[in-house]
């Protein structure tokens, strides 16, 4: 059995019947691991990683840049290296950019007919002392024929308009050590570019009091405890109904507002940044939305995320209180025109700096400031009024419940204890469930 | 004056057409009618008295007033009501409306005049199957100032066509009384013309059915046309409020009004009528206002153009393209029973001013027609050839006179099938040679290419000596439309890809329109030059000097259907050369080149260099030296070419 694996371009959405190879990370013949990405595609949409099932010996039978239909077969893993046809054909590309035919100017190549100079042409090869017969086999030589086979780079205005490429910075290999970017990397650059780009961005920042939140967040929350995220993303998602702009996004002369409030939350554990996204995440409970991003992270860990659970974020919410960082700015994503940075509780101070960075084109400060502030309260309305006490040291003589642990928010009873001292009793065990 | 002894099935009918029309009118005051009637209140016996006589393999044409026709005719109200109501039951779809009805061999326009020779053409059309069928055609008064009546008279009398034309006069053309505009006699015009002609009046209806009835039997029987003249009131304005006729007179009119006096008379069976059809087409017009219009996509639904790009090496005939016009219609003479061939001066030995027609009439004498010097009447019978189902080829001498048959082209050919709402098509071709060097002059010379291009559902051809004109032709056949062919007069003479430039490459492509393709056969091309009809020839003469005198290689696209052009395959050379150089032989502005142009920069978002070279736009000039000035020349070709793009 050669073939161990064949790898064919999958059906992403039924708007994609193409799919565009954009990275190719080995050369045919190399030998791959099991899990190692060996082909990046491009939708229209998203990029879709296809990764080895297998260890063995790549073929490719796709170039980057080109576009396949889906269910192309476009690489082989063999098993052994041998096994590998000498020349794998190469696959063309399918996509007809012009609705005109190729195959017209270059059916005929050669010529063995006379060939006609122009007298422009006959004068520079004259001065040039150059011998006509290097031209056999053309039908026609005109002075830009002549100037090109002596290497004068031909005058072309259209051409250079588009060749619009990044100037690149020198690079001295005695001081540096240069890594090309990974087509994730670039990718990111262009999504980050294409809003950040133009400068048209701004950020407003506020502070969220934290003292005391947590003793009835953590109530619905089942694995996040102590966790901004769920209810960050839960009040974000009850605004954006009513702050559009900030579910939106610039077209370039207009501008579209989304429908629906789908959340996206960036993660980045050691898998690379991803963004996986809440669908409807307005319609969502605490809890609902707490299980789906223990679900959604779970799966970026396992590397089975679904393009669809990477696609039609409306707004993102990055959260790096995780990292212990105390403030930083955000980078909007591409169709999106806001995006809500989380940074860490500061403990000692109680609290911890939400950031909007949003794009000027489509908003502007003051209804920023109005969510900012409208979200800032409602995170804060879930606040116990009992936070200032040493909860911690209040402890149930019966059950050993510290206070901070009470789900009730009654609060304890002061008591005598059967050993005679002074203590506590929790309601649960002062008057039974 | 008495009623008692007419029939009264004849009354119902003459009170169903009045209770319509008074009912157009209070649908039209209640803002429910888009646009405007024309009634025929006062003329419903003349409607009854043709219309309503003819049998069903019989054939209407009318007019702007032709309601009661119809009815009459086709027995239809419910289709007419839908109609003016612009339902998408009505006769036509709501397309047609009150002036443009189109059912079971019945058809009107709302064009004055223009509609006799079409129905002239229909009627030729029955007398070439032998099937026994005759027909008419209503006319007002007014139209009695139209040219296109009398050169149809002209020939119907000549050819003896089987056709019955009956001119209500109501004495008002529009508001304008007669004797304003009319000289000398009506009846004496036909008369003019050797054609037997009958007079009657409306208010003696009895007598009008009579005659009329002796008329069509004449027509039927004598295979030969005839003249009635009907007189009669117009009890209601023109159309709506446009009436300056004394009210006394009006009175006297409605006095005078058979039905008038039948109400009066027989009030009883009078009113039992009346409401029972006052009824009848209440319940219609109640059920009628509920229906839907008719949607875009049923009218029209744009179908995008594309070109073949596939090329084959186009191949040389050795034989010169009038010959091979001339073995087509030979061909197809005699064995296309659908083709008729039509023109002046077109039977042999003369067989035409460039002799396309040579030994047609030999060959078919029966459906080849030498017509008058009547351009008007010549595209109207083809047209009513065409509607009838045969695939009539009319000949423009001159393409300059097609001018006088562009009434036929823009307001009947272009326009029956989707006026009709698709009850009809309409296959004619018109062709004519056109194009200077000639020597002519000003009214024999003029390429007017760009006056047809624009006209909708109808395809404009230029012939080309690159291929086999049969090609065209031969697609001609298969279009269920009308093809104007546009022929060169400098073209007839040469051979087919005789003259060949050293180091192209000559090609055609798979169109049914064949695009052709003139390319440097290895280099890529630096310029595009698009030129068509016989400034193709020119240009390809000179392909190599343009090559010498301003060192670019030129690529020569040749369109064939230059009403819709080949844009994908201009478009694609465009893209590569950056460069797009139009050459017409007709003046610039308004031309084939503007639209080239602008359907090319639609599509190609890089920034081009273009270029149109035409005619300057004066009439071209007899004088040899001043003609080759006029038109774009050799010389004036290679310097434009040097100037803008090099």
């Amino acid at each position: 059995m050669p073939i161990v694996q064949e790898i064919k371009v999958p059906l992403l959405s039924v708007n994609d019947t193409t799919l565009t190879v954009v990275d190719l990370p080995f050369v045919s013949g190399s030998l791959v691991k099991k899990g190692d990405i060996i082909i990046v595609f491009e939708s229209s949409k998203t990029t879709y990683d296809v990764a080895a099932d297998t260890d063995g010996y790549i073929s490719y039978l796709c170039g980057t840049g080109q576009d396949y239909e889906v269910n192309d077969i476009i690489a082989n893993i063999y098993n052994d290296k041998d096994e590998i046809p000498a020349l794998p054909e190469e696959k063309k590309n399918k996509i007809v950019t012009f609705a005109g035919s190729e195959q017209q100017q270059e059916a005929a190549a050669t010529w063995e007919g006379d060939t006609m100079f122009s007298p422009a042409a006959m004068a520079l090869i004259k001065n040039n002392g150059m011998d006509a017969a290097v031209f056999k086999g053309r039908d026609f030589v005109s002075k830009t024929d002549v100037e090109e086979k002596l290497g004068i780079p031909k005058k072309d205005i259209s051409k250079k308009d588009k060749d619009k490429t990044v100037s690149l910075l020198p690079t001295d290999a005695d001081k540096v050590i240069v890594e090309k970017l990974s087509s994730n990397k670039k990718r990111e650059i262009d999504y980050l570019s294409n809003i950040q780009q133009t400068g048209l961005t701004s950020t407003i920042n506020t502070i969220v009091e934290t003292g005391g939140l947590f003793v009835h967040i953590n109530q619905s929350l089942a694995y996040l405890k102590n966790s901004l995220l769920p209810v960050v993303i839960y009040e974000t998602a009850r605004l954006l109904e009513k702050y559009k702009e900030l579910n939106a996004y610039f077209t370039g002369d207009s501008v579209a507002f989304y429908k629906d409030v789908n959340i996206g939350f960036a993660i980045d554990i050691d898998k690379g940044l991803k963004v996986p996204v809440i669908k409807k995440a307005a319609y969502k409970t605490m809890q609902e939305t707490e299980a789906a991003i223990m679900l959604l992270s779970n799966k970026y860990l396992d590397g089975t995320l679904l393009v669809e659970e990477l696609n039609d974020i409306t707004f993102t919410i990055t959260d790096l209180s995780g990292e212990g960082v105390s403030f930083f700015r955000p980078l909007i994503n591409m169709m999106n025109s806001a995006i809500l940075g989380v940074s860490a509780i500061d403990e000692k101070l109680q609290r911890c700096i939400l950031t909007v960075t949003f794009d000027h084109r489509v908003t502007e400060g003051k209804l920023v400031a109005q969510f900012l502030h409208e979200l800032k309260n409602r995170i804060e309305s879930y606040k116990s009024s009992y936070y200032l006490h040493p909860t911690q040291s209040i402890t149930c003589s019966k059950c050993f419940k510290s206070l901070q642990d009470d789900l009730s928010d009654v609060g304890f009873t002061k008591c005598i204890t059967p050993k005679g001292e002074e203590g506590y009793i929790c309601q649960s065990c002062f008057k039974g469930f | 004056m008495t009623v008692a002894t007419i029939n009264h099935r004849l009354i119902k009918q003459a009170l169903t057409i009045r209770t319509v029309e008074e009912k157009f009118l209070s649908l039209f005051s209640e803002g429910k009618l888009n646009g405007t009637v024309h009634t025929c209140v006062g003329q419903e016996f003349s409607a009854l008295a043709f219309a309503g006589q003819l049998k069903k393999k019989d054939f209407v044409f009318s007019n702007h007033r032709c309601h009661g026709h119809y009815i009459a005719f086709t027995g239809d109200v419910k289709g007419l009501l839908a109609e003016l109501l612009g339902k998408a039951s009505g006769t036509c779809g709501g397309i047609g409306s009150s002036q443009h009805l189109c059912n079971n061999n019945f058809y009107s326009n709302g064009i004055q005049g223009g509609i006799v020779p079409v129905s002239a053409g229909y009627a030729l059309g029955n007398k070439l199957k032998m099937n026994g069928a005759v027909g008419l055609v209503y006319i007002g008064d007014g139209t009695l100032g139209e040219g296109a009546l009398y050169e149809t008279i002209n020939i119907i009398s000549k050819w003896e066509i089987p056709l019955l034309i009956v001119c209500e006069n109501n004495f008002y053309a529009q508001s304008t009384p007669q004797n304003v505009n009319l000289a000398g006699d009506i009846r004496a015009r036909a008369e003019a013309f050797g054609i037997k002609t009958f007079k009657g009046h409306t208010s003696a209806p009895e007598q009008l059915m009579e005659d009329a009835k002796t008329a069509i039997d004449y027509v039927r029987n004598e295979t030969k046309p005839c003249f009635f003249l009907v007189e009669t009131f117009r009890l209601n304005p023109h159309s709506k409020g446009d009436d300056d006729r004394p009210a006394a007179e009006i009175q006297s009119y409605r006095e005078k009004d058979y039905l008038t006096i039948f109400s009066k008379e027989q009030g009883e069976y009078y009113s039992n009528y009346m409401d029972s059809i006052s009824k009848e087409v209440n319940e219609m017009v109640e059920h009628i206002l509920l229906e839907r219009e008719l949607s875009m996509e049923e009218y029209y639904e744009h179908v995008e153009q594309s070109n073949s790009s596939k090329w084959q090496v186009a191949k040389p005939v050795n034989k010169r393209q009038v010959e091979l016009l001339n073995n087509f219609f030979k061909e197809n003479i005699v064995n296309n029973d659908r083709m008729v061939f039509l023109g002046e001066d077109i039977l042999s030995p003369y067989g035409g001013a460039f002799k396309v027609a040579k030994e047609l009439s030999f060959l078919a004498p029966e459906k080849v027609f030498s017509t008058p010097i009547s351009e008007s009447a010549i595209a109207g019978i083809s047209n009513g050839l065409a509607l009838n189902g045969f695939k009539p080829f009319a000949e423009i001498m001159f393409g300059d006179f097609i001018t006088l048959a562009f009434d036929q082209i823009v307001n009947h050919a272009s326009k029956f099938h989707h006026m009709f709402n698709k009850k009809a098509t309409c296959p004619v071709v018109i062709r004519t040679p056109m194009g200077g060097r000639r020597g002519y002059g000003p009214t024999h010379s003029q390429t007017l290419d760009k006056f047809l291009i624009g006209i909708d559902n109808v395809k404009t051809v230029a012939l080309n000596t690159f291929f086999d004109p049969a090609i065209v032709y031969n697609a001609i056949l298969n279009e269920e439309h009308p093809v104007i062919v546009i022929e060169n007069k400098t073209d007839y003479g040469k051979k087919i890809l005789h003259h060949q430039s050293a180091n192209y490459v000559y090609e055609i492509n798979e169109d049914e329109y064949p695009v052709v393709q003139v390319r440097p056969a290895v280099s890529s091309p630096d310029i595009t030059i698009v030129a068509y009809g016989g400034m193709a020839d020119v240009v390809n003469s000179i392909l190599s000097n343009i090559f010498l005198e301003t060192d670019l290689k030129a690529v020569l696209i040749i369109p064939s259907l230059i009403s819709a052009l080949p844009l994908n395959v201009i478009a694609h050379s465009v893209a590569k050369t950056g460069k797009l150089l139009v050459i017409e032989e007709g003046s610039a502005y308004g031309g084939i080149g503007a639209e080239l142009i602008a359907q090319v920069t639609e599509q190609i978002h890089e920034k081009i260099k273009v270029k149109r070279i035409a005619a300057h736009p004066v009439p071209i000039p007899s004088v040899k030296s001043l003609e080759h000035t006029v038109l774009p020349d050799k010389e004036r070709i290679l310097k434009e070419i040097k100037m803008h793009f090099t």
